[in-house]
């Protein structure tokens, strides 16, 4: 296998795949997979953290009470969050209906340390973002009577858990596991999902357009004509890779071990290619190779994610600065499977030249 | 009649070809692949998804907290006695001793304390289920009732204060004051009930689970009650795992379609379809049948499957209309199966986003309503919705989709299928196709009146985009946006026809052709406007979007007034005058529009 022939090979497929600007559309999905997550997270933290948005922060919200006086009315004028009146139900609930209340709540005449639980009527505007954010308020505060009630009711306890103290969070830190849990394994991943795709188009392209036996014919062999696309696929996957971590990082991400990163990715992602590549071999069609494949592509990403310090979970662990000794094993095992491939198609190709040669 | 029999016999054609193509040793490996497939998944839901294993550090001089903590496999944990902890404390993300929990000043270590904090609820929770006497344990319960408002969601909606300035006395309801009976104060489910519903909701461990449940919560006997820590917006993740369920495979069968329409176009196999007298509307609605029907069929399995009302299928109908119009011009465009791939990949990124992100906003805001998906998930909820909601949140699916098919349509045929030219040149082709050569005026009208669904899809997701970005930046992404949008939709006519035939364009012609691209502009927007989008053009949003509803003759002047810039440019500089005269128009748009905005505002 002369190295000249796999880079001509490869270089063929660039060009191609840039005189097509496909490679363009690749990068614009980038960009914006990478803007709707970000939109993602500003939309999510504004639910379920709305004090982390400045303009809801200092805002008392009018909340109506109406039923028995309670501790809960007690708490509620401590709290900073809210204003409280105390009306009459159908008042409120009139009030509520023309938003000059966030919400209304209702307390019955049920005693502290009654058989029966006190159950309170918590009226709220439907499909309403401020709703959300009242609720998400409002729920500290029933908290904090749930725990007073539970201390009247002490005695009826069989067990008590036992205490932790928690330090109230401060900031934001909710999004840390979405982010490094999920976001950029799955995004330093994609590449090399697109580019085991791109390896079957790549080789039954040929076989579909007849171009095998012009190829062929020239000095070119086919086992290094397989290995020059699988090469192109390959390059591939580092860059990409690559660009999604700098685009990370310029979003304010901090990712650690970038090049290991891009290590374990880009060896990972030559079992994929090289499945790819065999797939392609057998069937010859695209339709019937991407079937195959993107099925048996659920098998192996959902196995692999099934087992302990998978690879995705190392890309994980590695970002966050948490990989050990171990990652060394995983890549080895990763290797090894990688080899047994290279191995099998190697075979396959020469197979297949022989029978042509035949 | 006729028609209808040639469309059963390209339907059956098409099933008959795909069979024989699969058989060839396909199927053995299909059913392998299967079987292994529903190992797996049996496999990973027994030991979980390790995906974020031993993500933090943390350490302990506690025994039992030690235990409580390596439960959950996202921490690594070290036992230590009480000096090396403290002396050591900074090398780990959380440290808890003697009952104290001390995080680290990172983000990292925030994000620790918030996963302690949710395994010792989840810990807490367990110990007082267990108990005999329930209402000790879980003392207080909150009975949520929602209460519509006659008050639209502008004010939210455009970031303003909601609620009445601060007054003195508690607020006065201006309209009139219903009698409302006070609430029971006895719960009206049992306290076993109550009981299974807080242990099915602690014992949620794996990720898994968590979605499964999900699909199936529909029909919870529990009601509106909870208790305080439940009291917060439903999850949100879960509907990515209804958005994969249902999308995945339409999106893998409109591939099929796709690859059967690219197949027709690789070395000409189509051409003896072409031959037949049969017209070409038949030929693709015979060709999409099978895939059409096979799409049902899947989502049919999957809604009985999970036990969900039939209603979903409506929203999906338009959905899947949608998919197999784009797997159609995608595969007539495309020109290898490289482009094939990475412009389905690029579509199939886009749509999902389209569909999944607004719907997780499902509870939360009427914005979401612009995704059918959003349908599926009030369904599950048991919410109901309305007729106008349907048509609000399906009708730019059917319209985007039905105007693909009409250019696929006139578009399939030799010429077309089988040039080799660029990606970019096709679009235009196809285009010019449609623009009939005998009326160009009218044909420039309909064109710029039927671009508006395609245009106000743009500028939805431009909507959902920029939505929740600071409020100065998102108004002025949003306005330059939605006019860039809206001056190429207008352009994209003129910029065919002038490609077509450059010496076609005298002054007077060009006045006439802007004429009738801003006319037909004009009366396609406010046409969908008033079928569909009353609810968002309310708020400031929507004011930039779908300005000026109310006369007719400014905006008429501004869309021909952007159109001629770009034609003059087009005249002047030839085709590469295309962008600056964009550009230019652009600005022009987006002044008008703030002028109208801070008029607004002001």
């Amino acid at each position: 296998m002369k190295s000249r022939h796999l880079s001509i090979i490869a270089k063929k497929e660039f060009s191609g795949l840039l005189s097509e600007r496909t490679i363009l559309l690749a990068v614009l999905l980038q960009l914006f997979v990478a803007l709707f997550s970000s939109f993602l997270m500003v939309g999510l933290t504004s639910m379920y953290d709305p004090a982390s948005l400045s303009q809801y922060s200092r805002f008392k919200y009018n909340v109506g009470y109406a039923g028995t006086d309670t501790d809960l009315l007690y708490s509620l004028y401590q709290s900073p969050d809210f204003r409280v009146y105390r009306m009459d139900l159908s008042t409120g609930v009139a009030a509520l209906k023309e938003r000059k209340l966030a919400a209304l709540i209702w307390a019955p005449d049920t005693r502290p340390d009654a058989e029966e639980p006190v159950k309170l009527t918590l009226y709220t505007l439907q499909n309403d973002l401020q709703s959300a954010i009242v609720d998400v308020k409002l729920k500290e505060v029933f908290l904090n009577y749930e725990r007073d009630l539970r201390q009247v009711r002490a005695d009826r306890l069989s067990e008590q858990p036992m205490p932790l103290e928690i330090p109230p969070a401060r900031g934001a830190g909710e999004f840390f596991e979405f982010v490094y849990g999920l976001l950029i394994p799955l995004l330093v991943f994609m590449p090399a999902i697109i580019a085991s795709a791109l390896i079957i188009d790549l080789i039954t392209e040929e076989y579909q357009h007849d171009t095998l036996e012009t190829l062929v014919s020239t000095p070119v062999t086919f086992s290094e004509m397989v290995w020059g696309k699988i090469l192109a696929c390959e390059v591939l996957v580092p860059v990409q890779a690559g660009i999604w971590l700098i685009l990370l990082m310029a979003n304010g991400i901090a990712i650690q071990n970038a090049g290991l990163i891009l290590l374990h990715v880009s060896v990972s992602s030559l079992v994929l290619i090289l499945l790819g590549a065999l797939t392609a071999l057998h069937y010859r069609e695209r339709t019937a190779a991407q079937f195959i494949f993107s099925t048996a592509l659920v098998v192996v990403i959902l196995f692999s994610l099934a087992l302990p310090s998978n690879p995705m979970n190392l890309l994980t662990r590695l970002s966050v600065g948490m990989a050990g000794t171990e990652q060394w094993l995983v890549l080895a095992a990763v290797a090894g499977v990688v080899v047994i491939l290279a191995y099998a198609t190697q075979k396959y190709a020469e197979r297949i030249s022989r029978i042509n040669q035949a | 009649m006729g028609a209808l029999a040639d469309i059963v016999t390209i339907a059956k054609w098409e099933v008959k070809k795909s069979f024989t193509m699969m058989s060839r040793d396909m199927l053995p490996l299909a059913i392998i692949l299967f079987v292994l497939l529903v190992a797996v998944t049996g496999f990973s839901a027994q030991s979980g998804l390790h995906l974020q294993d031993g993500m933090y550090n943390v350490a302990t001089n506690d025994r039992a907290v030690a235990e409580l903590l390596a439960s959950d496999n996202r921490f690594t944990v070290t036992l230590l006695d009480n000096n090396p902890l403290w002396v050591t404390r900074s090398s780990y993300d959380l440290i808890v001793m003697g009952g104290q929990v001390i995080p680290s000043n990172t983000e990292k270590g925030r994000s620790a304390l918030k996963t302690v904090e949710r395994d010792y609820a989840k810990y807490v929770n367990s110990v007082y289920t267990r108990q005999d006497d329930l209402f000790a344990a879980y003392p207080l319960w909150i009975d949520t009732q929602g209460i519509t408002s006659e008050l639209s969601f502008t004010a939210t909606q455009s970031g303003q204060r909601v609620g009445t300035p601060p007054s003195r006395g508690p607020p006065v309801p201006a309209g009139i004051i219903e009698e409302i009976a006070p609430p029971s104060p006895a719960l009206s489910v049992t306290e076993e009930e109550l009981r299974q519903q807080l242990v099915q909701s602690t014992s949620k461990d794996t990720q898994i689970s968590r979605y499964t449940d999900a699909l199936s919560s529909g029909t919870s006997t529990m009601g509106t009650f909870k208790t305080p820590s439940q009291l917060s917006p439903p999850l949100p993740f879960d509907s990515i795992i209804l958005v994969f369920v249902f999308i995945f495979p339409l999106y893998f069968t409109s591939q099929f379609f796709m690859m059967s329409i690219m197949n027709e176009r690789i070395e000409r196999k189509g051409e003896i379809l072409l031959t037949t007298p049969v017209k070409t509307s038949s030929i693709i609605i015979g060709k999409m049948l099978p895939y059409f029907l096979g799409m049902l069929a899947i989502c049919t399995a999957l809604t009985l499957w999970i036990g969900a009302p039939w209603l979903i299928l409506l929203p999906l109908i338009p959905v899947i209309f949608f998919f197999l119009a784009n797997a159609l011009i995608i595969g007539m465009l495309a020109r290898s199966f490289k482009e094939l791939s990475f412009i389905s990949i690029f579509f199939s990124t886009v749509a999902t986003s389209y569909l999944f992100f607004p719907s997780i906003f499902a509870n939360v805001h009427v914005v979401s309503l612009i995704s059918p998906l959003t349908l599926i998930v009030l369904t599950m909820q048991g919410t109901a919705w309305t007729a106008a909601d349907y048509l609000y949140s399906t009708s730019l699916f059917w319209l985007t989709g039905a105007v693909l098919f009409y250019i696929a349509a006139r578009n399939f045929k030799e010429e077309r299928l089988f040039s080799e030219k660029g990606l970019v040149t096709r679009m235009r082709e196809f285009l010019s196709e449609i623009l009939s050569r005998n009326h160009p005026f009218m044909a420039l009208f309909l064109l710029s009146g039927f671009t508006i669904p395609f245009v106000f899809m743009v500028q939805m997701m431009c909507l959902v985009l920029f939505f929740n970005l600071p409020m100065p930046l998102s108004l002025i992404c949003l306005l330059l946006f939605a006019a860039l949008v809206e001056e190429i939709a207008k352009g994209i006519g003129i910029y065919t026809l002038y490609l077509r035939d450059p010496g076609f364009f005298t002054a007077k012609i060009i006045l006439i052709a802007c004429g009738a691209t801003a006319l037909g502009f004009l009366i396609g927007e406010k046409l969908l406007l008033f079928v569909t989008l009353a609810e968002i053009s309310d708020s400031v949003f929507g004011s930039i979007l779908f300005l000026s509803l109310g006369s007719l003759w400014l905006p008429l002047l501004l869309h021909f007034g952007c159109v001629l810039i770009v034609a003059c440019c087009l005249k002047k500089w030839g085709a590469r005058g295309f962008a600056p005269g964009l550009g230019i128009a652009m600005v022009v748009h987006c002044c008008y529009n703030l002028y109208f905005i801070l008029g607004w505002l002001g």
